[in-house]
């Protein structure tokens, strides 16, 4: 009935259509809002505190609403005083004395003083699960001199403490000091010092932020209002950036120039420049044969770097460095560094003959070896759904192959992943490592005995077990000293340190994945730009890029 | 003309079967698809292969094209068939296995036997079944092990349930209370009386839970809970979404794989089409008039009266 | 009547052990799992995190080592009063709010999906039973069947990017429009609703096939029942008879399973809302899992075990009166 009327008399649907349509265009009312993806969410939760542990706040919180002391730029391998304007050492290294700006307003007028700087840490003091950069293992009385200056006393002498201090985001002490559980606390309406701070708009799938008026850096930001839609994934996040609906982005996109860049090839850009860090195949060097360097190195020389970076990372980025660090870190090399023997240059030829020499012969189905018969065959293991990953274990398990390793790829959700790597329970695996504004923070990750735990037991860092005397003392003095000599030389140290024992293996360097798009707004960093990183994932950075673009 | 009186129900079942369009063309379909699995590899390059330029469209080269690692389509999609249909044919035998003996055996005995085991179908009835798949995939190690676990103890309910009502319905009829009265073991009357009229029901069972099977395994692999590094048809879709496929335009790596996974389920529908129409009894006497309907004469469009046995 | 009342006492009591059942189940399969919460948020972060960072993580959390058993009385407690703790992937919201932010959706979205489908379905069925061997009958079975063949997911994304990208009619994702602001308008709801199109349409051409199906079975079954016959013989109108008699009755064993589905409406919708970016309960299980976060894996898994169960409830009251067989 209902039927045969629509189907004789049209009209009133088409008419609804196009009504429905019509609601949906009246989209820029003034000056279009900077559209970010930079969380995969479902829904939002509004939370805006920057001082408990990762994930839980939103995007730009720690970064963005509130600031930190100084910010490295890892493009241009310096730090950047921001809140903070200066630093010095006493001379034992025991107290840090640091000098903060003048001049700054909170978002709601009131003055910044280093009262606060004192306040943000010492509340951490006062709530342990607020300190996520463990300061207080270290740290012993942080005071306020005046109202510029801050002491920060030490317990021991750790040097690399001023990278933690630096990037610790300061939060208002005229408001937290009423707040009476603030590891729970949500902050819905957040008083900051950064160039956003005013939440206008809060649903479960868009949330808004406007500028700070009362911002420090006068005249910035141009940019008025910040826009977050939600995203669950990469395929919607890529329909959005192809549909121009996205101004900035940092997503993996596969074969990036034909899926997003040819649609408007003058506005959609793209750069993924390498951050100085790598990612590495993990061998767990307690396990079987992996306890032998030697083995770890024909290992090595049989994974065809170029490739697992063609065909697992679409060609966006280069096979690692011997050393573990390179682009802007490259700095940190010895002079002779490439004198040395390079294993992570492609040899199947040159892994056959280390295997063959050391026994491991094979049996008759072309697998190896052990001389008690025990064959060679083991898991490589990946997080369910990090493709990127999964791929290039494919191409290495192949690359195994070839040298008579049988290595199987598995993938594992994270819950179960993390569990096999902490506790040790694992073969091979692909990994990150750890970051900073120095080698510094990777060699220890990688050799630090202070990490290791026995087999079974979940261990926070060094997951692959390995450790060296060597390695333990120079950290030692490296946390002991400020000389720029002294910290030269002890990171040649572990460099050579680290080619020679190869605790890990060097796979690719590490790129950060930034997408943005011209058409409303520029002076996005860029290869002909580069004054920061593009990529939005790697806070406090991206305060570089909130507070210099702008409306076209 | 069909004589129901001295064959035996399997032997006229069967033969109900092969003469029904629908259920033959469903199981040559099958068929077709089961074969490609077991040989289809000896004619297809190696599927593992990174073989030429990722997401090139179906040439004479590549009938499929190729996918986002170079990978030739064509062989993957016919190497995906063997453990998705594995997967999926095992699990529907478990779940009609298990289904068939909870239910039947609460159906039968009924009593304390039945509030017991009915209690435990209707727990695991209220199950939601993608979320716990889910958990359970991504917690579990992967591969078609897990699958087939997940899969048959997320599916298995519905079948006893349905068992279950048939086998209580079928209690009450007169040719089980005879058999129960002339001192038949109770083993002997599920087995010999009253399994073969269930047939129809445990075949169309088996075949909806294949169905199910099929279709749940690729949405787990899709979602990247199954072992990545096999070659199946869920993963096919995993990775062809993952290289963005559609976006790309690269449809080539998608449509087969999902037409594939249609066909056969199709195909396994039509079957259970095909079950029923020879099984329904009202389907049953309707088909007999057709049958003579259509060999008679009509008067002016109207049937005349007949009589039946002619 | 009194009958009646008794087996709806019998089935809620059964309902009320079900539903027990699967909440003891639901505490033990999180804890079964590998790894803790604390560390899967410091993996999440790739190495940006220091390591010391984990105390203060699971501190945060407040993963405790009381024993098993004492963590169970816990949970049982706060479930009755309706306490379901604080999520820790959306730390420090509390369940109850993450969950509520989906719930509305998702009831929304597949709600609606699930009574059209449902209703069409059994429409068709009833039209192609009356009119067997009709040209309908030929044609709407298998097509259906094919089209519901097509794994879901596939379809909706073949129909995203066909109806949504390439030719721009439906939006590409989300529940409403970023210029509209939700509230009473009538705008909000226009734009709900033109969002929900491109969803709704991919689960209920996947579903309608079903009902449709079963639909057609019973009815075939029914229109041999005597009374139809007698009725046909009694010169009552063809639409009264399939309306009134035959359709009535059929409908009977198929409210069953559209109770069920009901029920299940809450957890179906997960492919969907991931496609579509469909703000709902599906994403937000799929978080928790990943993120191992006990509390709201917990929390959605009751929303939705309850559900099913006052769905099932609900619909044995139905029955009692539609059916006056069952009040016997």
């Amino acid at each position: 009935m209902l039927i045969k009327y629509f189907r004789t008399n049209p009209y009133p649907i088409v008419a609804l259509y196009f009504f429905l349509i019509g609601c949906e265009e009246s989209d820029h009312e003034g000056k279009r809002a900077l559209t970010i993806y930079q969380e995969s969410q479902a829904s939002w939760v509004r939370n805006f505190n920057p001082l408990t542990p990762a994930g839980s706040a939103r995007w730009p919180t720690s970064s963005g609403i509130y600031e930190p002391l100084f910010i490295y730029n890892s493009v241009k391998a310096e730090y950047v005083p921001w809140l903070g304007l200066d630093y010095n050492w006493n001379s034992e290294n025991t107290v840090l004395y640091l000098t903060t700006r003048s001049g700054v307003k909170w978002s709601d007028g009131k003055l910044f003083t280093a009262e606060d700087v004192a306040f943000t840490f010492n509340l951490k003091k006062i709530h342990a699960g607020l300190d996520t950069r463990d300061s207080w293992s270290y740290l012993k009385e942080v005071k306020a001199l005046n109202d510029s200056t801050v002491k920060f006393e030490f317990k021991r002498v750790y040097v690399p403490g001023f990278d933690d201090v630096a990037g610790q985001p300061i939060v208002a002490k005229h408001i937290w000091k009423y707040v009476e559980d603030p590891i729970k606390f949500t902050n819905p309406d957040p008083v900051g010092t950064g160039p956003f701070t005013e939440v206008s708009r809060f649903e479960s799938q868009i949330w808004e932020l406007n500028k700070n008026l009362n911002y420090w850096q006068k005249g910035k930001p141009e940019i008025d209002k910040l826009k977050f839609p939600t995203f669950p994934g990469n395929e919607q996040v890529t329909l959005a950036l192809i549909s121009g609906k996205l101004d900035w982005a940092g997503a993996f996109i596969p074969a990036i120039d034909r899926v997003f860049v040819e649609k408007d090839p003058e506005n959609h850009r793209y750069w993924f420049p390498q951050t100085g860090h790598t990612t590495f195949f993990y061998l767990n060097t307690k396990k079987s044969i992996f306890t032998d360097k030697t083995v770890r190195k024909a290992i090595s020389y049989a994974i065809d770097r170029d490739l697992v970076v063609k065909v697992g990372m679409y060609d966006y980025t280069v096979p690692a460095h011997l050393t573990g660090v390179s682009g802007q870190m490259s700095k940190w090399h010895p002079p002779d560094i490439e004198k040395k023997e390079n294993w992570v240059k492609y040899s199947p030829k040159k892994a056959n003959e280390i295997l063959d020499s050391l026994g491991y012969s094979k049996n008759s189905s072309g697998t190896r070896e052990t001389q008690n018969g025990e064959v060679l065959s083991f898991d490589i293991i990946i997080v369910t759904g990090w493709s990127d990953w999964i791929r290039s274990a494919q191409i290495i398990s192949k690359n195994l192959e070839g040298i008579g390793i049988n290595a199987r790829v598995k993938t594992y959700d994270f819950g179960a992943w993390i569990s096999r790597m902490q506790k040790g329970e694992f073969d091979m695996a692909i990994g990150w490592a750890e970051k900073g504004t120095t080698p510094f923070p990777l060699y220890k990750g990688m050799m630090a005995s202070e990490y290791i735990k026995p087999v079974g037991t979940v261990a926070d860092g060094n997951w692959h077990r390995f450790n060296h005397p060597l390695a333990d003392s120079l950290f030692r003095e490296f946390e002991k000293t400020s000389d720029r000599n002294e910290i030269r030389e002890i990171l040649f140290g572990l460099q050579y340190l680290f080619i020679d024992q190869a605790p890990a293996i060097p796979l690719f360097a590490e790129a950060s994945w930034a997408e943005c798009n011209t058409k409303y707004f520029t002076n996005f960093p860029s290869e002909k730009n580069p004054y920061a990183t593009l990529s939005p994932n790697y806070p406090p950075e991206n305060l570089f890029v909130l507070v210099n673009l702008k409306n076209k | 003309m069909m004589n129901y009186n001295n064959d035996s129900i399997l032997y006229r079942w069967i033969r109900g079967i092969l003469a029904n369009k629908k259920a033959v063309l469903g199981t040559s379909l099958v068929g077709f698809f089961i074969f490609i699995s077991i040989f289809g590899q000896l004619f297809t390059k190696d599927p593992t292969a990174f073989l030429s330029t990722p997401l090139s469209p179906p040439s004479a080269d590549y009938w499929f094209g190729t996918n986002g690692q170079g990978q030739d389509v064509f062989a993957q999609t016919i190497a995906g068939s063997r453990q998705t249909l594995l997967v999926g044919f095992t699990t529907g035998f478990l779940v009609v296995i298990i289904g068939s003996l909870i239910g039947g055996v609460s159906g039968y005995y009924g009593g304390r036997t039945d509030d017991i085991l009915s209690l435990l179908i209707n727990v695991f009835l209220v199950m939601p079944g993608l979320p716990l798949m889910v958990i359970l995939a991504s917690w579990l190690p992967p591969g078609p092990l897990t699958l087939i676990g997940v899969l048959s103890l997320t599916g298995w309910a519905w079948n006893a349930r349905v068992i279950r009502s048939q086998m209580m319905a079928f209690k009450n009829r007169d040719f089980v209370s005879a058999a129960i009265i002339s001192g038949e073991r109770n083993i002997r009357i599920i087995v010999v009386e009253i399994m073969p009229r269930m047939l129809s029901l445990i075949a169309s069972s088996f075949i909806g839970a294949t169905i199910y099977s099929i279709g749940a395994q690729v949405a787990l692999e899709f979602l990247g809970l199954g072992d990545v590094s096999t070659i199946t048809w869920g993963n096919n879709l995993y990775w062809a979404s993952n290289d963005l496929a559609l976006l790309t335009g690269s449809w080539w790596t998608f449509v087969p794989t999902g037409l594939s996974v249609a066909i056969i389920s199709f195909s396994l529908t039509l079957i259970n089409f095909g079950i029923d129409e020879v099984t329904n009894p009202r389907l049953i006497s309707e088909r007999i008039w057709k049958e003579k309907i259509s060999n008679s004469d009509t008067i002016n469009g109207i049937t005349p009266v007949r009589k039946i046995n002619e | 009547m009194n009958q009646s009342l008794i087996y709806l006492i019998r089935r809620l009591g059964f309902y009320l052990v079900a539903g027990w059942a699967a909440i003891t189940l639901n505490f033990f399969i999180p804890r079964l799992m590998p790894g803790d919460p604390a560390s899967i948020i410091f993996a999440r972060f790739r190495g940006k995190l220091k390591p010391e960072a984990m105390n203060a993580l699971r501190e945060t959390f407040g993963l405790t080592d009381e024993p098993l058993i004492g963590q169970y009385w816990t949970y049982l407690k706060s479930i009755v009063q309706g306490d379901f703790g604080i999520s820790i992937a959306y730390f420090p919201e509390p369940v109850t709010s993450v969950i509520a932010s989906g719930l509305s959706w998702t009831i929304f979205l597949a709600g609606t999906s699930l009574i059209i489908s449902f209703a069409i379905g059994t429409f068709l069925g009833t039209l192609i039973a009356w009119n067997r061997g009709g040209k309908l009958d030929s044609i709407l079975p298998p097509s259906l069947a094919f089209i519901g063949a097509f794994p879901y997911f596939w379809l909706a994304m073949v129909f995203l990017y066909l109806f949504g990208f390439k030719l721009g009619w439906f939006p590409l994702g989300h529940s409403y429009s970023d210029s509209v602001t939700p509230g009473a308008n009538i705008q909000f709801v226009l734009s709900a609703i033109y969002h929900a199109i491109l969803p709704a349409l991919t689960m209920i051409l996947v579903s309608i096939g079903g009902w449709m199906l079963s639909m057609r079975n019973t009815m075939i079954s029914t229109l041999g029942a005597d009374y139809i016959t007698f009725a046909r013989a009694k010169g009552l109108r063809s639409r009264l008879i399939m309306l009134r008699y035959a359709a009535r009755n059929a409908i009977l064993p198929n409210f069953t399973g559209f109770g069920m589905a009901l029920g299940f409406v809450l957890s179906g919708a997960l492919l969907t809302e991931i496609i579509f970016s469909y703000p709902g309960q599906g994403y937000l299980l799929l978080q928790a899992v990943t993120s191992q976060d006990f509390p709201l894996m917990q929390g959605v898994f009751m929303t939705i075990t309850f559900t099913v169960l006052a769905a099932n409830w609900l619909v044995d009251i139905a029955i009692l009166f539609l059916d006056p067989r069952t009040r016997s």
